[in-house]
């Protein structure tokens, strides 16, 4: 039956092509783990509630969106979710198939829901007609061209480079016959055969699986969740693409690869073309959620508001202002500075702490000492506009270079073939060494002291008291400063963990965040910039020094670069130093308390431990973000479990900072709880498994043992202690002290935005004096303290 | 000769230790962790002290009991003292890593057990002084890797991996069991002291049989060609067990041919067998690893392609070097796989100091030269100060400067700056000098206590040319790669090769490996 391209009418041509594109948006990207950062695992299903993407989810890819109802009975039975909550949740939701009243509410929790199950794929019929496992199979081959095609730098020998996806697989399934011997005879013909561009192999499948055009978005999502972390790759790779300007077909071509796959099957099992035709129709009926996955909703909702309702009970206005600080600090937003913001401020009554996004509002392109390569230290929603690199000597650098090569040259000595033989009798002995230095933990430790960075694109004065000015309004930093000012990056200290940029600062782009830090101290030391910030309204005292470091979030020790502070400030930077430090025993106290077999004393060997598994919690717990001055939240325990961004509405005019605050930190913020929910709930199909048989593939992710499957998202042991789940999956509450109002009009510029409040992805809440004044309800309108619905 | 060899404790002291292990399966375990920690680094004092007990009052032999087949014998001499020393030592350090790995999994206290059992096994097999002391050594080995294999039994592939892992493991304690039959009515004996002082002068079928099988028991518990598949899978347990199992496990092969090479030597149909099938997985396994994208994979082709070259060795002869090479691959892989969590960090540092510099076709042949000269002359200076070395030895030393060759010539590439150039040739005529040192430090440890190495008659000169040229050629293929690793005509070849030629799939379609299960 061959089947013309031209023979397909034009509507269905492009009805089923993009059909195929919206399946691949609902695909979420996964950031290579050299780099990684949180992505809401939900991404493409923000149009959507959660009812509803845990029915396509469940579809697709036969998981469940909510934990178990278990859990949830658990904390109704401790206390934990009252029966106000579920009240609450019930009452406030306009699902047609919500229950009645909360005693239905709680008698259909108490119901086992059924277990998920994705609608079956053709590969899936075939195995359960021929009893060989095609899934695993496809797995496995799609997983080794994968693993090759991606790779950044493993392998020696890797694939030629420059061919698309679709191109380098049909190469290879035409010579690979794993399938054949597998069974599955004339596979490697049937690839040879396949058409040329994936548009075509794409159409070519719809029309010989039978695929309707309403069946074709889920049926290809389904596809897509089979590949796991490498259509997530795949969606990486669109992302950056789109980013600069441009565009990226590989998602789709790894859907025509996995489709020539399901055409094969369907023609190699012919028994089950019935079976796949009722699982066609199955996949035209449009997503929409079942009473039960209202029921799920409605529980994680009350659980929300359950700690919503506690949160709120720690918000208990705000503590008076010392005249002028004695210290200011300012951290990353990251829920992990609580901790040590809180602690800081113990130590003396002047010391006040800021929270600010770790990438201190410079768009950095930075070029690492002796490396050719640069890194994007931002949020990866923006493209980077400041080029800066580590500040060192041509020479040196190309000593340092050459030294690296030749390291490399020894590397690849011991890789390759023949050599590889000689490396383990000339050197294999003294790996012995090695194995009592890792052993006992006594590896250099600690992050690599790079020399600080200088800006390379050149800065006019004007530039430069520009910037400094707009970060420092965005920080809400533009009166009563301290004479000392530190300016904190973070980065986590961790050892042999393929995870370890997943720990660093997010809003750096998966980079620790200390060269943020020092840049913006080196700009706003510059007597140039201090020359022209009063141009720009802003008074700064002329003995308030800035200066940069870096918190290390496993050992809660903080390093201050300060090179070039001014003997005047010798005695407030020792002082400085002091209260870090004895702040530091207190975070890392309270720390120790949530981490298994963790002490105190303990932490730091912990992160030079080889075979840690859980080094630090990083985000687990996360919960809230609150966005108010810290006098609002200061004394308040939050429990590392808020982002806390400073920010004073008054003093912003025409709320662009508030503008710049939803749709920058709130939205990373969102991604980075989502996935850890996302992780935490289904980690199947968002989770990075076990850390216990992680396989790193290509140096940008891992599988699991032998598996061919890529795996994105978390770890498990990064939210789970072994007993119990680490991190309680809550979706964000953000809290927002300014006028209802404002915060409406920012809303209403930003559809997008706006998406993720009115499906429930974010709770949103307007704070007055530091107390909860208003909630938002979907649709647009607040929801005042005990008051009727008022509309904004 | 029956004073109490001190090392013959360390297998008990873990034992016991594992039994306790075992009252407390589940997560967590008050004790364990740090007890079977402790445990092995007692059985390492033991084994350093096995050590000094060898030194001070000679080899030693220790009589359990049982007579005639089944007399259990263990031995302290310089091979066992090597192997004890090496296993527990990587025993501690694989413990070690386990304590806080392992921390809050469901089965914590059974993983701790089983390790401990296993390690405790192979610190039995390798004292191993009579034939049923080696088959219990390897069965218990057997049977504890195969628990820790399906230590997560709900994944498919743990349980295929565990499934091809026996069926090979135990074909070859099969044939063990086969070849100890042969033996022992060959020699009248199962003291494997005396098997050696005999074996020499008794000829005849029954000995060659045995040998035969003896060759057959070790090249599949090596994961030798073509049965190699059951290593390359077996990274589905956690990595303190792919340590274990190919830092210390996988020797196992090799110190069965080391043990018995007086009987091996006999038959020099046996000694040119295992040059070509272990030249051949050498080679096989060499080639398949550069197409590895993932870390433990690659790490796993690796050791099938090492214990390829030590069975080429125990071919050649050179049992000493063999027993160099097990002891450096042991502490370099153990290394590689607990550090395997670093490959992130490790790919991106390759990228950062910019592109590679590719050698030409005359920068090659320049290093070949080069790197023979200096073989030349290191060789020269050797044999001047330590009189001549046996063809095998010069030739073996030839192969591994072929792969001295591959980092000169990255050196000489036209767009190598200088001191690149400079860095590289220190770097391998250290690696030159190392291996020659380390070689003759082989030679005087265990060499007393070996077989010296046969004369090279017709047979093995062949082999000596046939095994340095393909080595050589690969070399010189290796080091002309990035000349033509991308050319059309070799995308087949790779795709092959990253499928390991499909001898896996071959043997998965064979044994139902490829059968849906129930859950996965």
């Amino acid at each position: 039956m061959f089947m013309n391209h031209a023979q397909i009418a034009p509507a269905r041509v492009s009805a089923i092509l993009k059909a195929a594109e919206r399946a691949a948006r609902a695909v979420p990207p996964a950031f290579p783990l050299d780099a990684t950062v949180a992505v809401n695992p939900f991404l493409g299903q923000a149009g959507e509630d959660l009812a509803t993407a845990n029915a396509r989810l469940r579809r697709v890819a036969g998981i469940s969106l909510v934990r178990p109802r278990a859990d949830f009975l658990a904390g109704i039975a401790a206390g934990r979710i009252t029966d106000d909550d579920l009240a609450l949740a019930l009452l406030a939701s306009d699902a047609p198939a919500k229950p009645a009243d909360l005693a239905t509410f709680k008698a259909r929790l108490n119901r086992p829901r059924p277990a998920p199950q994705a609608l079956p794929s053709v590969a899936d019929l075939a195995a359960r007609a021929t009893g060989t496992d095609w899934p695993a199979i496809i797995t496995r081959t799609v997983g080794l061209w994968a693993a090759g095609h991606f790779d950044r730098g493993q392998a020696l020998w890797t694939p030629a480079p420059g061919q698309t996806a679709w191109r380098a697989w049909r190469d290879w399934a035409t010579h690979d016959l794993t399938p054949e011997i597998a069974g599955l005879t004339g596979f490697c013909a049937h690839a040879a055969q396949a058409p040329d561009t994936p548009d075509r192999a794409l159409l070519r499948a719809a029309e010989r699986l039978g695929l309707s055009e309403a069946a074709a978005e889920t049926a290809l999502h389904r596809l897509l969740m089979d590949l796991g972390g490498w259509a997530q790759h795949a969606r990486w790779l669109l992302w950056q693409a789109e980013l600069d300007g441009g565009s990226d077909h590989t998602l789709l071509d790894l859907l025509a690869i996995r489709l020539v796959w399901e055409e094969a099957l369907l023609e190699h099992v012919p028994a089950i073309a019935e079976a796949w035709a009722a699982t066609a129709a199955a996949h035209s009926a449009p997503v929409e959620a079942t009473p039960d996955d209202v029921v799920d909703a409605l529980a994680q909702e009350a659980a929300e508001r359950a700690h919503q309702r506690r949160l709120a009970g720690t918000l208990t206005g705000p503590a008076p202002r010392a005249a002028r600080p004695a210290l200011q600090a300012a951290f990353c937003i990251d829920v992990r500075s609580e901790v040590i913001r809180r602690a800081l401020e113990t130590q003396a009554p002047g010391i006040e702490t800021i929270g600010f996004a770790g990438f201190f509002g410079l768009p950095l392109r930075h070029r690492p000492f002796a490396s050719v390569e640069t890194q994007a230290h931002l949020p990866v929603l923006l493209t980077p506009a400041l080029d800066t690199a580590a500040d060192a000597a041509p020479e040196t650098e190309e000593a340092a270079r050459i030294s690296a090569r030749a390291i490399r040259a020894w590397g690849r000595f011991r890789q390759a073939a023949v050599s590889s033989f000689a490396f383990v009798e000339a050197a294999g002995l003294l790996y012995g060494a090695k194995l009592v230095k890792s052993a006992l933990g006594l590896d250099r430790g600690g992050p690599a002291t790079e020399p600080a960075p200088r800006i390379e694109s050149g800065m006019s004065a004007e530039e430069k008291a520009a910037t400094a000015a707009a970060v420092l309004r965005a920080m809400s930093l533009t009166e009563g400063h301290a004479r000392l000012v530190l300016l904190l990056g973070h980065g986590a200290h961790v050892t042999n963990n393929p995870h370890e940029s997943a720990y660093h600062c997010g809003a750096c782009g998966g980079q620790t965040g200390e060269v943020s830090a020092r840049v913006l101290a080196m700009l706003l030391n510059d007597p140039q910039t201090r020359a022209g910030l009063a141009g720009q309204g802003i008074a700064l005292p002329e003995d308030t020094v800035f200066v940069a470091g870096r918190h290390d979030t496993t050992t809660d020790r903080v390093t201050l670069y300060a090179e070039e502070v001014p003997a005047s400030h010798a005695g407030d930077l020792a002082q400085a130093e002091g209260w870090l430090a004895a702040a530091g025993v207190i975070a890392r106290t309270e720390r120790a308390l949530r981490l298994p077999g963790a002490s105190a004393r303990n932490l730091p060997a912990r992160a030079r431990n080889w075979a840690e598994p859980r080094p630090e919690w990083g985000l687990a717990g996360c919960a809230a973000f609150i966005a108010a001055p810290r006098a609002a939240t200061r004394g308040a325990d939050l429990g590392g479990r808020a982002f806390l961004h400073s920010y004073d509405w008054t003093a912003d005019e025409g709320f662009a900072t508030l503008e710049l605050i939803l749709t920058a930190p709130v939205v990373v913020a969102s991604w980075i709880s989502l996935q850890y929910y996302g992780s935490s709930v289904a980690p199947e199909a968002f989770g990075g498994g076990n850390k216990l048989i992680h396989n790193v593939v290509g140096g940008i992710g891992v599988v699991q043992g032998n598996g061919g499957r890529l795996r994105a998202g978390l770890p498990l042991q990064a939210v789970h202690d072994g007993a119990a789940l680490a991190h309680e999956p809550l979706r964000l509450s953000v809290m927002i002290e300014a006028p209802a109002v404002a915060i409406s009009a920012v809303l209403e510029r930003h559809p997008e935005l706006r998406a993720l409040f009115d499906h429930g992805w974010l709770h949103l809440f307007t704070l007055e004096e530091g107390r909860i004044a208003a909630r938002y309800r979907p649709g647009g309108t607040w929801q005042g303290r005990g008051q009727p619905v008022q509309a904004a | 000769m029956s004073a109490l060899p001190v090392i013959a404790l360390a297998p008990t002291v873990l034992f016991a230790t594992s039994a306790f292990a075992a009252t407390g399966p589940g997560r967590r375990p008050a004790a364990a962790p740090r007890l079977s920690e402790a445990a092995a680094l007692g059985a390492a004092a033991l084994a350093l002290a096995g050590l000094g007990q060898l030194l001070l009052s000679g080899p030693a032999v220790l009589r359990l009991g049982g007579e005639g087949p089944l007399s259990l014998v263990l031995r302290l001499d310089a091979v066992s003292a090597t192997m004890v020393a090496l296993v527990a030592f990587i025993g501690w350090v694989v413990m070690r890593f386990s304590r806080s790995y392992l921390d809050g999994e469901a089965r914590e206290g059974a993983f701790h057990a089983l390790m401990l059992a296993t390690l405790a096994s192979v610190l039995l097999l390798v004292q191993a002084g009579s034939l049923a002391v080696l088959i219990l050594g390897f069965v218990a080995v057997g049977a504890g890797l195969r628990q820790l294999l399906l230590f997560y039994p709900e994944r498919a592939e743990a349980r295929r991996a565990a499934a091809k892992f026996s069926l090979v493991w135990h074909g070859g304690d099969l044939a063990l069991l086969i070849a100890a039959a042969c033996l022992w009515s060959a020699t009248g004996t199962a003291e494997l002291g005396r098997i050696a002082a005999l074996a020499p002068a008794v000829s005849g079928p029954l000995l060659s049989f045995g040998v035969a099988f003896l060759i057959l028991a070790a090249v599949l518990k090596t994961a030798a060609f073509p049965l190699h598949g059951w290593l390359t899978e077996v990274m589905e347990a956690p990595t303190p067990v792919s340590a274990l199992l190919h830092a210390g496990i996988i020797n196992g092969g090799g110190f069965l041919l080391i043990r018995m090479a007086e009987a091996v030597q006999t038959s020099a149909g046996a000694m040119a067998a295992l040059v070509m099938l272990g030249g051949l997985t050498a080679l096989f396994g060499a080639v398949v690893m550069l197409t590895q994208s993932a870390v433990k994979t690659a790490l796993a082709w690796s050791t099938v392609a090492q214990m390829g070259f030590m069975l080429l060795q125990c071919g050649l002869g050179l049992w000493a070097l063999a027993m160099l090479h097990i002891v450096a691959h042991s502490l370099y892989k153990a290394h590689a796989f607990l550090s395997s969590g670093g490959a992130v960090a490790a790919v991106a540092s390759l990228r950062r100091p910019g592109p590679i510099a590719v050698p030409d076709l005359v920068a090659v042949l320049k290093s070949f030269a080069l790197a023979l000269a200096l073989f030349a002359l290191v060789a020269g200076l050797f044999s001047l100060a330590l009189g001549p070395k046996s063809p095998q030895a010069l030739a073996l030393g030839a192969m591994l400067i072929f792969g001295v060759a591959y980092l000169v010539a990255q050196g000489l590439a036209d767009a190598a700056p200088v001191a690149l150039t400079r860095r590289t040739a220190i770097t391998a005529a250290g690696a030159a000098v190392a291996y020659f040192s380390f070689q003759l430090l082989a030679g005087l440890i265990w060499g007393p206590h070996l077989p010296p190495v046969p004369a090279a008659g017709a047979l093995e000169w062949a082999l000596i040319v046939l095994a340095v040229t393909s080595f050589g050629l690969v070399a010189l293929a290796q080091t002309l790669f990035p000349l033509w690793a991308h050319h059309p005509a070799t995308a087949g070849l790779r795709v092959h090769l990253a499928n390991g030629l499909y001898l896996n799939a071959v043997l998965d379609r064979l044994i139902g490996g490829f059968r849906a299960v129930k859950s996965n």
